[in-house]
C-alpha cells in the first residue's frame, strides 16, 4: 500500500513540475468551452467536457511515457507493475479532479436550468476513463507521437459522429454526450443509465488494457531466477 | 604554485587514489620537508599533483594479495544464447561470480556487452539459457534510469521505498552514495537539468540503493571526469569487500583495477 | 644530452643507483639528490626519487626511519638492507656485463 503511495507521490511531483502539461490541463478546456458558448448550451458542455476529456488522456500519455525509462529500475528495486500504474493512476484522478473543479464552478456560474448533479457526474467520470485511456495508450504505443495521433482521431470523431449511431458507443467518451443530453435537454433518466453503463464498461476494459500492458512490459521473465539468499 | 596550495592538493588526490592515511601523511611530510630544504618549486620538483599522486600511489600499493578464495556463488549465468534475426550476438556465454568478486566483461563494439548485462538483469530474454541470482539485484544502464523531472532525493526515496527503506534511511544513503562520488545531490535540481555525468552518478548510486547482492554495471562512468572515474572503481572496490558480486561491462579494463574475473565477449574467428 | 633518452636510461639504473650511495651510509631524499648529483648524475627531480624509494621499501630493499632534522623538519632516513645489498651486489655485475658490450659498440663510434 505504502509503494502505491510513494508512486503517487512522485507522480504528482512529476506532473505539477511540467508547466506545459498543466497548462495544456487548464487552457484547453476553457478554449473548447469559449467556442461554443454562444450557441445551444448543451454544445458549451459537451465541449468542455470533451476538452477535460483529451486534456487529461494527453496528461496521462505523457506522464505514462515519461515513466518508462524508469520502471525497469523501480521493478528490480521491488515494486509490481500493479503499484506503479495503480500509483500513477492515483495521481492523475486526483490532478484531473483539482482541475475539473474550476469548471463546475464555471458552468454552475455561467449556465441555468441544468442538472447540475450530472454534470458532476460527467467530470468525474471523464477523469476516470481519461486517465487509464492516456496509459493505456503509452503502454500500447512505442512513442507519444503516435499516442497524440490516435488522441486527435478520437477527439475529432468524438465531435463529429452522431452520437445516436452505435459506431459512436465505441468511443471512450460517449457517455459524457449521453448524460449530457440528460444533463441540459432535461430527458428522462434512460440516458443517465446508459451512459453510467458506458463509462464504467470503458473504465474497466481501459484498467485491464493497462494492467494487462504493464503486467506484461514489465514481466518477470522465465530465464531468470532469484533464490533467497540463506 | 605556493607549496601548501600544491600540498593540499596532493593530499586530496592521494585520498582519492586510496592511499592509507598513514602513508598519505608520510608522503606529505616528506615532500614538505624537502619543499623546505630543497627551496624547489612544487610544480618543478614534483610535477602537478594529480600525476604525482598517481604515481606515489602505484609505487605504494602492494603487490595484489593472494585474496581469499570468493564466499559463494550469487550469479549464475548459464548458456546464454541471442539471436537477432539470423546474427548470433551472443553464443553459449556462462559467468559465475562469487561474493567478493568482480568480473568484467570486455568485448569489441557490438559484441553484445549490453545485451548480455540486459539479459543477465532480466530485462532481456535470452533464447536459451539461464540466469540465477541469489539475493537481490541492482542494476546501472549506460544511460536513462532517472526520472526527468524528479529530483535526486526524490529519486532516493522512490527507489528506496520499493527496497522496504525508510524515506529517511533512503535519503541518507543516497547522499553518502553520492558523497562517495564527489557529488552533492541537494539542491532540488531537476534530473533533466544534470549534466550527463552528474546524471549518470545519479545512476549509479540508485543501482547500490538499498544494498543488492549483486550489482551489473554497463559502463556507468559515462561522462565521468578522470577524478570520478578512480572513484568510481574506489567503490566498486568497497561493494566487493562488503561481499557483494559485481559483474562491470567495460572496453578501459585496467589491470590495477583489481578485476578477478574477464569475460570477453569478441566472437572468435573475428579479431 | 637529449632528454627522452637519458630519462629512459635513468629509469633503467635509478634505484639501483641510490642502493648504491645508500651503501654506503644512510640518507635522506634531499641529501641523495645532491649525492647523486656529485656523482655525476644531475638534475634528478624530487618527483623522479621519492617514488623510487618508496617502491624500494615496498619491495624490502631499503627500511626507513624518521629522525629530527635539527635546525628544520623530521627527516625520512633510508637504509639498506640485507636484501637491498644482494640485489645492489648482483645488479651491479648485471651492469659490469651489459655496460660493456654497450660500451664496445659505441667506443668504436666515439673513436672515428
Amino acid at each position: 500500500m505504502s509503494k502505491t503511495f510513494v508512486v503517487a507521490e512522485m507522480a504528482l511531483r512529476e506532473i505539477a513540475r511540467r508547466r506545459g502539461v498543466l497548462a495544456i490541463l487548464l487552457i484547453f478546456p476553457l478554449a473548447f468551452y469559449l467556442s461554443r458558448r454562444d450557441s445551444h448550451a448543451g454544445q458549451s458542455i459537451r465541449f468542455v467536457c470533451l476538452g477535460i476529456g483529451w486534456a487529461m488522456s494527453t496528461a496521462a500519455l505523457f506522464a505514462g511515457s515519461a515513466a518508462r525509462a524508469v520502471e525497469p529500475r523501480l521493478r528490480l528495486s521491488g515494486y509490481r507493475s500493479s503499484h506503479l500504474y495503480l500509483g500513477r493512476l492515483a495521481a492523475l484522478w486526483t490532478v484531473g479532479l483539482l482541475l475539473s473543479a474550476p469548471y463546475y464552478v464555471l458552468i454552475r456560474i455561467d449556465q441555468e436550468h441544468i442538472r447540475y448533479g450530472a454534470i458532476a457526474l460527467i467530470m468525474l467520470l471523464t477523469v476516470a476513463v481519461a486517465a487509464p485511456f492516456g496509459l493505456a495508450l503509452s503502454a500500447a504505443l512505442p512513442r507519444e507521437l503516435e499516442g497524440m495521433l490516435v488522441l486527435l482521431i478520437v477527439v475529432g470523431l468524438q465531435m463529429m459522429m452522431d452520437p445516436a449511431g452505435s459506431a459512436s458507443r465505441l468511443l471512450p467518451f460517449w457517455f459524457s454526450r449521453e448524460i449530457g443530453t440528460y444533463a441540459v435537454d432535461h430527458t428522462d433518466g434512460g440516458y443517465l443509465t446508459r451512459g453510467l453503463i458506458h463509462a464504467v464498461v470503458c473504465l474497466a476494459a481501459l484498467l485491464a488494457v493497462v494492467a494487462v500492458a504493464s503486467g506484461y512490459r514489465l514481466r518477470q521473465r522465465s530465464h531468470l531466477r532469484f533464490v533467497a539468499r540463506r | 604554485m605556493r607549496h601548501d596550495t600544491w600540498l593540499d592538493a596532493l593530499a586530496g588526490e592521494l585520498r582519492r587514489h586510496g592511499v592509507a592515511e598513514q602513508t598519505a601523511g608520510n608522503v606529505l611530510a616528506e615532500t614538505a620537508a624537502h619543499l623546505w630544504e630543497s627551496g624547489d618549486d612544487p610544480l618543478r620538483a614534483f610535477g602537478p599533483p594529480q600525476a604525482y599522486a598517481a604515481t606515489v600511489a602505484e609505487s605504494v600499493r602492494p603487490e595484489p594479495p593472494r585474496r581469499a578464495p570468493g564466499g559463494p556463488v550469487l550469479l549464475e549465468v548459464v548458456g546464454i544464447t541471442k539471436r537477432y534475426g539470423r546474427r548470433t550476438v551472443l553464443r553459449e556465454v556462462s559467468l559465475a561470480v562469487r561474493a567478493g568478486e568482480v568480473a568484467a566483461v570486455v568485448g569489441a563494439n557490438g559484441s553484445g556487452k549490453s545485451t548480455f548485462l540486459g539479459i543477465c538483469a532480466g530485462l532481456v530474454s535470452p533464447d536459451r539459457g539461464e540466469v540465477r541470482v541469489h539475493g537481490s539485484l541492482g542494476y546501472c544502464p549506460q544511460g536513462g534510469g532517472t526520472s526527468d523531472f524528479l529530483v535526486p532525493d526524490e529519486h532516493f526515496l522512490l527507489v528506496g521505498a520499493g527496497r522496504g527503506m525508510s524515506r529517511a534511511d533512503a535519503r541518507d544513503t543516497g547522499r553518502a552514495g553520492a558523497a562517495a562520488l564527489d557529488w552533492d545531490p541537494r539542491g532540488g535540481t531537476q534530473a533533466r537539468h544534470l549534466s550527463g555525468g552528474t546524471r549518470q552518478k545519479l545512476n549509479l548510486v540508485l543501482a547500490g540503493l538499498g544494498d543488492p547482492d549483486v550489482l551489473l554495471l554497463d559502463e556507468p562512468y559515462q561522462g565521468f571526469d578522470q577524478g570520478s572515474y578512480l572513484d568510481f572503481w574506489q567503490q566498486v572496490r568497497r561493494w566487493r569487500d562488503a561481499g557483494k558480486a559485481i559483474v562491470v561491462v567495460t572496453h578501459l579494463l585496467n589491470t590495477r583495477d583489481g578485476v578477478d574475473t574477464v569475460l570477453d565477449l569478441t566472437p572468435r574467428g573475428r579479431a | 644530452m637529449e632528454l627522452e633518452r637519458r630519462s629512459q636510461w635513468l629509469r633503467g639504473v635509478l634505484d639501483l643507483c641510490v642502493l648504491g650511495v645508500l651503501a654506503h651510509r644512510e640518507s635522506y631524499g634531499y641529501e641523495l639528490i645532491q649525492s647523486l648529483h656529485a656523482a655525476g648524475l644531475d638534475g634528478i627531480q624530487g618527483g623522479t626519487l621519492y617514488p623510487v624509494l618508496l617502491r624500494l621499501q615496498r619491495g624490502g630493499q631499503v627500511v626507513a626511519h624518521w629522525r629530527e632534522g635539527g635546525s628544520g623538519p623530521a627527516r625520512k632516513y633510508y637504509r639498506i638492507t640485507p636484501a637491498g645489498t644482494e640485489t645492489l651486489r648482483r645488479s651491479a655485475a648485471d651492469w659490469e656485463a651489459f655496460a660493456g658490450g654497450v660500451s664496445a659498440i659505441l667506443r668504436e663510434v666515439a673513436a672515428r
